[in-house]
C-alpha cells in the first residue's frame, strides 16, 4: 500500500466567525499548488452562536494519474494534525473528544473567551477557569501555540478568521510557503488589506517572530496604608489600601478611618498572619467591609454617574472618535424603599411604615429616562449625590453600621477560634448584592446563613466543624435566584455533637 | 435572504470541460441544470437550503434556460409540484430537509409514485443525521420503501454526486418512479471539484411552452381502480426495469481486494468513512486501493438480488455497513441470500452499534471482530490500539479539565427581536404563576435553552397550537402556543388555528412576526414586507405595517387578536398576563411584531456607511453597563442572554466576581433598558446615543453641556 498520508486539520469556530471564509482560503491555496483536499463542516443550526467546526484533509503530494484520493468527511480520535481554535472554551471541548493528541497535534488556540450563558447567568462567578484550560492543552498536545487572535484580530481591523489563518501559516501547519495564503488572502472581495495584516500579524506572533509586549508596569498604590498594617502580606495591604480609598471616596476622610479602626481590631483578633488560612480571612474580611462599607444607596449611583471620568469610559468602550458626540440616556426606577433609605432616619421609618401598610408613594416605582449628558439632568442626579452630606444620618447608614458591627464581632470572635470559619465568613457579605428585588433577597439569605449557621455554631463552639457548612451554604445561595438551593441546605440537620 | 451566491451563481454558468470549486449541495443544483431540467421546487431547511436560494437569486440564469424556479410554503406543497413529471416528458426536482420534509411531504408522494411518472422525478433530500443535525433521529429509507421510490446516497464527493444526479433522471425515466437522493450533512457542506458539462435548456419549459394540455388518461390518476394496478405496476415492471437500468449502468461500484474471504456492502453515503477505517487497519490506502473487497452502493433501494448473490456467494462472511435504524438494508440482503440459497455468514447490526452515526472509529470497531473471526492472518491489533488511544485521550482530558464543560447551544442573534417575548414570559410567569408552554420549529426553539428554559412539548413545525389542545382538556390554566410566522404559514393556520376556530376553543397563540424564514435563512414568506415598506421604515422594524397574518386571523373570525411590539417588554408582560387570565372565551392571539435582526441590520449597516462617508448626520445608539455599579448578580443576563451582553473581569480590584459588559457589538435594540425597566433590575445601564457628522446645533448643544457636565 502506498505510504502517503493525508494531513488533518480541524478548525473550531463559533457561528458567524468566518470559519467558513477560512476553509475556503486553505482549499484554494491546496488548489493553487495542486494539492488534492477537501473541506467539511456542521454549521447547522450553529450559524447562531453556537459551537461549530471544520475539518480539511489535504494529501502533501499530487495524486498518480488516474488516482483520486479518498478523505474522510468526519476527523477521528487522536488523528488530527493541526487544530486551530478561536475560542479557549471550544479548545476544552475538542480536548474533550480525544481529538488532540501528544504525539501529533499541533494545537493553536486563542486565549479569547466568548462566555456561554451558563457561565454568565450565575449569580456569582461561573466562569470555567482558563489555566486549566491552558494546563490540558499544554499537556496534551505535541506543540501548543496559545495568543489572543480575536484582539489581534481587533487590533487589525479584521476578523478572526484572518488571524486563525495566519497563525496556522505561521506554526507550518501548510505543506505551501506563506506567500501563497498572501496572494489568496489578496483576492477575497472585501477587507483584504485588513485580511493580510492581520494574517501577517498572527504569523509573526506565532512562528516567534514579532517582538515580545512589554510587561505592564507594576500599579501604583491608591492610598497609603497606616504603618500598624505595614507588618501584612503584600497583597493584604494591597487590598486594605483600595478599601480606604474606597470608603473615603463614598464618605470622606472620618469615615475611612472608622474603616481603618474597624480593621485594626479584625488584625488584632487574627494573631499570627503568616499562617495563609488566617491571612486569607484577613484579607477578604478588609475586602468585604470595605465593599459594605461603601454600599451603593441612591447619593452613591448619582454620584458615580456623574464623573467626567464616567464620560470618558464609555467614549472609550463604544470606540468614539473625538469629532462624535455623545448622548446618555439612564434607565433609573428607583422604589420607595430606596428613596426612604437615603432620607433622614425618622422621614424615612415613616415611609417604610406608610409601605408596610401597602401604601404605595407618588412617582415611585415608576421608570425614568435621565439624561445626565443634558444639563437638567445632570445637574438632577447632582442634588441627589450631594445627599452623601445627610447620609449619616440616613435610615440605611444606621441599619447597615449595626449590621456591619454583628458581623465585625463574630469576625474577631472567628479569627480567635477557627481561621476557616473565619475565611467563610468573611465572604459572607457577598450575598448582599444588587439593587430593588435582587437587594432584597440578598438581605434574606444574608440573615437566614447568619442565623442559621453563624450564630448556632459561635453559640455552640462548633466553629471548625460548620466553617465547610458555611462555606457551601454561600454557593448554594449564589446558586439559583429562587434560594431553592439554599433552603435544602439549611433544612439539612446539623451533625450531633 | 441571509447569503448572497454572487460567486457560486457564476460556477452555475460554468460550459463543457471546465472546472466547478464549491459545496456539494452546489454541485447538485449544477448537475440539475447539466441534465436539462424544467422545474425546480422545495422548501429551505439544512442542509439542502442552498439548492434552491442560488436558484432564487440566479434569476437571469433561470430565464435564460427557461427553467421555472419555485420556492414552495411547505414540503407538500413542493412534492405536489413533482405531479407534472406524470403527464409531461420534464424532468423536476423538488428539495428538503428531511425526515421531517419528507413527513410532510408523504400524501403527495404516495400519490405520485402510484401513477408513476413519465419525466424524471428526483427528490434532493438533506439527510439531517447525526452531529450538527437539528430534528429527530429517522432515515428517509422507510419511505422510500414504503412507496416504491427509488434510494440513493452517493458517495460522497463530487463527480459521484453530480454523475449520480444525473443518472437519477434517467433511472427516473427508465422505471417511471420518483427517485430519491439522500445527502447527509457534511456530503452537503464538502468541498470539492469536479469537471462540468454545459447546461441543458429543457425542451419544454417557460420558455418553450407547452400549447396543449396532456391528454386525459384515467390511468395516471392516483384514483380506484386504477391504484391497484399500479400497486402491481409498481413491482412487477418499475422496479425490474430500475434493477436493470442499475446494472447495466453500474450504479453500485465494485472495489476488489486480495481478502476475499470477507466482502464489505456499504451504503455509498459512508463509503468514505470505511476507507479511513480501512487504513487504520493499513488495508486500504489514501487513494481507495482496498483489501478487503467492497460493494458500495450508491442506490440503496432498490437492492439489485444478483448483484448481492454474485458479491456474496464464495465468501465466508459479508459485513454490511449500514448506518440508522432500523437495518432495512440488512434485511432485505438477508432475505435475498436465504431465498437464492447462499449461506454466507452476515455481518451488521450484530457487530456494529444499532443507532447513531457511524463514524471512522465506529466502522473500525464493528469490522474488526469480523476480520479477526473469518481471516486470522490479518493483523487488527491496530484497532484495539486505536480503539484505546482514543478511550486514553478522552480520559485523560475529562481528567485534566475536571468538571463538564458549560455547554454552548445556538442562542438567538444580537438584538434578535424573539429574546424580549421570552423575557416578557418569564417575567409574566413571575406574577401569574407557571403555564404549559407547546414550543414549536423555528428561531424561537431557542428560548428552549438558558437563560429562559421554555417549553414542554415540541410536536413539530407549525404544530404548537395543535399540541396544545388534548393538554387545555385538562389543565387549570391556559397552555400558552409559541409559533413563528415561518411555521404558521408552513402549517399552524391550518392545523392550529382553524382547528381551535372550528371548535372554538379557548387558547392562546403567540405569533413571533419577525417577517421570513429566518432560522433557515430569511428566505421570503407571504407575509414578508416589501421592498417599499422596508424602503419606509429604514432602521425601524419594517414589519409593523406588513398586516397579512393579522388579516388573516380577521378573516377567520379571531376576535381577541392583539398585536405587541416585542421591545416593550412591559406591554408585552401585560398582554401575555392578559391573554392567559381573561374571562374572554376563544382563540386570544398575541402577534409579537418585530423584524429580524439580521434582515434590519443587512438594511441599516450599509445605509448607515453611506450615510456616514456622504458627511450627513448619523445617530448609533448602543447600550452600557457602569461597572461602577454593577454589583455581579447578573439578573439582566438570566433575562436575556444576548451574545453582546456579557461578563467581564471587574477592573476594581476590590470585587471579585465578574461584572456585567456590553460588549461594542451591541446594535442598540433596547432590550436591556426595557428589562431594566420592567424587571426593577438596577440603575447599571445607560444608553449611549452616538452622533456621527453633528450639525452646528448639536456642537454648540454639546459644548453647552460638556461646560456644566464635564462630558467631551
Amino acid at each position: 500500500m502506498a505510504a502517503v498520508k493525508p494531513r488533518t486539520i480541524l478548525i473550531c469556530a463559533l457561528g458567524g466567525e468566518g470559519g467558513g471564509v477560512l476553509s475556503e482560503w486553505i482549499t484554494e491555496c491546496a488548489a493553487r499548488v495542486g494539492l488534492p483536499a477537501q473541506a467539511t463542516s456542521v454549521p447547522g443550526v450553529a450559524q447562531r452562536t453556537g459551537a461549530t467546526s471544520y475539518y480539511i484533509e489535504l494529501l502533501p503530494e499530487p495524486a498518480p494519474e488516474g488516482l483520486e484520493p479518498i478523505f474522510a468527511l468526519v476527523p477521528a480520535a487522536g488523528r488530527v494534525d493541526v487544530l486551530a481554535s478561536s475560542e479557549l472554551l471550544e479548545t476544552a471541548r475538542i480536548l474533550e473528544r480525544g481529538f488532540v493528541s501528544p504525539d501529533r497535534t499541533v494545537l493553536i488556540s486563542s486565549s479569547s473567551r466568548v462566555y456561554t450563558t451558563m457561565e454568565k447567568m450565575q449569580m456569582g462567578d461561573g466562569r470555567f477557569d482558563d489555566n486549566r484550560i491552558h494546563d490540558a492543552a499544554r499537556g496534551m498536545s505535541k506543540t501548543y501555540h496559545t495568543l489572543d487572535l480575536e484582539q489581534l484580530a481587533s487590533e487589525n481591523g479584521t476578523v478572526i478568521s484572518a488571524t486563525m489563518f495566519g497563525a496556522l501559516a505561521g506554526a507550518g501547519a501548510f505543506p505551501w510557503p506563506r506567500k501563497i495564503c498572501e496572494e489568496i488572502i489578496r483576492q477575497s472581495k472585501r477587507g483584504a488589506a485588513a485580511s493580510l495584516k492581520g494574517f501577517n500579524a498572527a504569523f509573526a506572533r506565532v512562528a516567534g517572530t514579532a517582538t515580545p509586549e512589554p510587561a505592564a508596569a507594576e500599579a501604583k498604590l491608591p492610598a497609603a496604608i497606616p504603618s500598624d498594617f505595614s507588618a501584612l502580606p503584600a497583597s493584604s495591604q494591597e487590598i486594605i489600601a483600595h478599601g480606604i480609598a474606597r470608603v473615603q471616596d463614598f464618605q470622606d476622610r472620618e469615615y475611612a478611618d472608622l474603616y481603618a479602626a474597624r480593621l485594626r481590631k479584625l488584625v488584632k483578633a487574627t494573631g499570627d498572619v503568616s499562617d495563609p488560612r488566617m491571612s486569607h480571612a484577613l484579607e477578604e474580611g478588609a475586602r468585604r467591609l470595605a465593599l459594605w462599607m461603601a454600599y451603593e444607596d441612591i447619593p452613591r449611583v448619582a454620584e458615580l454617574k456623574t464623573r467626567p471620568a464616567r464620560f470618558e469610559r464609555i467614549r472609550a468602550e463604544s470606540e468614539m472618535q473625538p469629532d462624535q458626540i455623545l448622548k446618555v440616556t439612564e434607565y433609573l426606577k428607583p422604589g420607595a424603599e430606596e428613596l426612604a433609605d437615603m432620607l433622614p432616619v425618622n422621614i424615612g421609618a415613616r415611609i417604610m411604615q406608610r409601605l408596610e401598610q401597602g401604601k404605595s408613594l407618588p412617582l415611585m416605582g415608576r421608570g425614568m429616562h435621565l439624561s445626565t449628558t443634558s444639563i437638567s439632568g445632570f445637574l438632577m442626579l447632582k442634588l441627589l449625590a450631594s445627599l452623601r452630606k445627610i447620609r449619616r444620618k440616613s435610615l440605611r447608614y444606621g441599619v447597615e453600621q449595626k449590621k456591619i458591627e454583628t458581623w465585625l464581632d463574630a469576625m474577631q470572635s472567628a479569627l480567635q477560634r477557627s481561621p476557616e470559619f473565619a475565611g467563610a465568613l468573611a465572604e459572607l457579605p457577598r450575598l448582599l448584592k444588587g439593587y430593588g428585588e435582587t437587594h432584597l433577597r440578598g438581605k434574606t439569605n444574608y440573615a437566614a446563613v447568619f442565623d442559621g449557621i453563624v450564630t448556632p455554631a459561635m453559640k455552640s463552639g462548633r466553629e471548625a466543624t460548620e466553617a465547610s457548612r458555611l462555606r457551601r451554604a454561600i454557593s448554594a445561595a449564589l446558586a439559583d435566584p429562587e434560594s431553592a438551593a439554599l433552603g435544602k441546605l439549611l433544612m439539612e440537620k446539623t451533625v450531633a455533637v | 435572504m441571509e447569503v448572497s451566491f454572487t460567486n457560486e451563481i457564476k460556477s452555475l454558468k460554468l460550459g463543457e470541460g471546465e472546472t466547478f470549486h464549491g459545496e456539494g449541495i452546489l454541485a447538485v443544483t449544477k448537475a440539475l441544470l447539466q441534465s436539462g431540467v424544467t422545474y425546480v421546487g422545495g422548501y429551505q431547511g439544512a442542509p439542502v437550503s442552498h439548492l434552491l436560494d442560488v436558484m432564487v437569486q440566479a434569476k437571469d440564469l433561470m430565464g435564460e434556460l427557461g427553467v421555472h424556479v419555485e420556492p414552495c410554503t411547505n414540503e407538500a406543497s413542493a412534492a405536489a409540484m413533482l405531479g407534472a413529471s406524470i403527464m409531461y416528458p420534464v424532468r423536476g426536482t423538488v428539495t428538503w430537509k428531511s425526515i421531517v420534509g419528507t413527513n410532510v411531504a408523504s400524501d403527495a408522494l404516495s400519490n405520485l409514485s402510484s401513477p408513476g411518472v413519465m419525466g424524471g422525478a428526483l427528490i434532493v433530500v438533506g439527510e439531517d443525521y447525526g452531529e450538527g443535525a437539528s430534528v429527530i433521529q429517522e432515515r428517509t429509507h422507510a419511505f422510500a420503501m414504503k412507496s416504491a421510490m427509488w434510494l440513493v446516497d452517493p458517495r460522497p464527493n463530487l463527480p459521484t454526486i453530480v454523475n449520480m444526479v444525473e443518472k437519477s433522471f434517467e433511472l427516473s425515466e427508465a422505471s417511471n418512479s420518483p427517485v430519491i437522493m439522500e445527502l447527509r450533512i457534511r456530503a452537503c457542506h464538502v468541498r470539492g471539484s469536479f469537471k462540468t458539462k454545459k447546461n441543458i435548456a429543457p425542451r419544454i419549459s417557460a420558455r418553450e411552452l407547452q400549447q396543449e394540455p396532456a391528454a386525459f388518461i384515467y390511468e395516471k390518476l392516483a384514483h380506484p381502480p386504477v391504484t391497484y394496478r399500479h400497486e402491481k405496476l409498481k413491482y412487477e415492471v418499475r422496479m425490474p426495469a430500475a434493477r436493470k437500468f442499475i446494472v447495466d449502468n453500474k450504479l453500485n461500484e465494485l472495489f476488489d481486494g486480495k481478502h476475499g474471504d470477507v466482502g464489505i456492502i456499504v451504503q455509498g453515503g459512508i463509503y468514505n468513512g470505511l476507507i479511513r477505517a480501512l487504513q487504520e487497519l493499513g488495508l486500504a490506502d489514501a487513494y481507495g486501493r482496498t483489501d478487503i473487497p467492497i460493494l458500495a452502493l450508491n442506490v440503496v433501494y432498490p437492492l439489485v438480488p444478483d448483484e448481492i448473490v454474485q458479491f456474496a456467494a464464495g465468501r465466508k462472511a459479508v459485513v454490511i455497513v449500514e448506518e440508522g435504524q432500523p437495518e432495512f438494508i440488512e434485511h432485505e440482503i438477508n432475505s435475498i441470500l436465504r431465498r437464492a440459497d447462499v449461506n454466507t455468514a452476515l455481518h451488521g447490526k450484530g457487530v456494529f452499534q444499532m443507532a447513531g452515526e457511524y463514524t471512522s472509529e465506529v466502522i473500525l470497531a464493528g469490522l474488526a471482530k469480523v476480520l479477526a473471526q473469518y481471516i486470522p492472518a490479518i493483523d487488527i491489533s491496530g484497532a484495539g490500539a486505536f480503539a484505546q488511544e482514543a478511550a486514553e485521550l478522552r480520559a485523560r482530558a475529562t481528567q485534566l479539565l475536571q468538571i463538564p464543560l458549560p455547554p454552548r447551544p445556538p442562542n438567538f442573534c444580537i438584538g434578535c427581536p424573539e429574546r424580549p417575548v421570552f423575557a416578557a414570559l418569564k417575567l409574566a410567569q413571575q406574577d401569574i404563576g407557571k403555564v404549559h408552554i407547546s414550543t414549536d420549529i423555528g428561531c424561537h426553539a431557542l428560548a428552549t435553552y438558558e437563560p429562559f428554559g421554555f417549553g414542554n412539548s415540541i410536536l413539530g413545525y407549525g404544530m404548537s397550537l395543535a399540541s396544545g389542545a388534548g393538554v387545555a382538556g385538562f389543565s387549570a390554566k391556559r397552555p400558552v402556543a409559541i409559533m413563528g410566522d415561518g411555521g404558521f404559514w408552513h402549517n399552524g393556520l391550518l392545523s392550529g388555528v382553524t382547528s381551535a376556530m372550528l371548535n372554538d376553543r379557548d387558547r392562546v397563540l403567540v405569533i413571533m412576526k419577525n417577517g421570513y424564514t429566518s432560522a433557515t435563512g430569511t428566505q421570503d414568506l407571504v407575509s414578508s414586507p416589501e421592498s417599499s415598506s422596508k424602503q419606509i421604515a429604514e432602521g425601524s422594524s419594517a414589519t409593523g405595517t406588513e398586516m397579512t397574518i393579522e388579516n388573516t386571523l380577521r378573516g377567520l373570525g379571531v376576535k381577541w387578536l392583539r398585536t405587541v411590539h416585542n421591545y416593550r417588554v412591559s406591554d408585552m408582560r401585560e398582554t401575555l398576563k392578559d391573554a392567559i387570565t381573561t374571562k374572554t372565551g376563544g382563540l386570544k392571539v398575541i402577534v409579537a411584531e418585530g423584524e429580524c435582526q439580521l434582515e434590519r441590520q443587512r438594511r441599516v449597516k450599509p445605509m448607515r456607511a453611506k450615510a456616514i462617508a456622504e458627511g450627513r448626520r448619523v445617530v448609533r445608539t448602543r447600550y452600557g453597563v457602569d461597572e461602577d455599579t454593577c454589583t455581579g448578580d447578573h439578573s439582566c443576563i438570566r433575562l436575556s442572554g444576548c451574545p453582546t451582553l456579557t461578563v467581564k473581569p471587574a477592573t476594581d480590584p476590590l470585587k471579585t466576581d465578574p461584572v456585567a459588559h456590553v460588549t461594542n457589538g451591541c446594535v442598540g435594540c433596547g432590550l436591556c433598558g426595557e428589562n431594566a425597566h420592567a424587571a426593577t433590575l438596577c440603575p447599571s445601564f445607560f444608553r449611549a446615543d452616538i452622533i456621527s457628522n453633528p450639525g452646528p446645533v448639536d456642537r454648540a448643544m454639546a459644548k453647552l453641556r460638556g461646560a456644566v457636565t464635564g462630558a467631551a
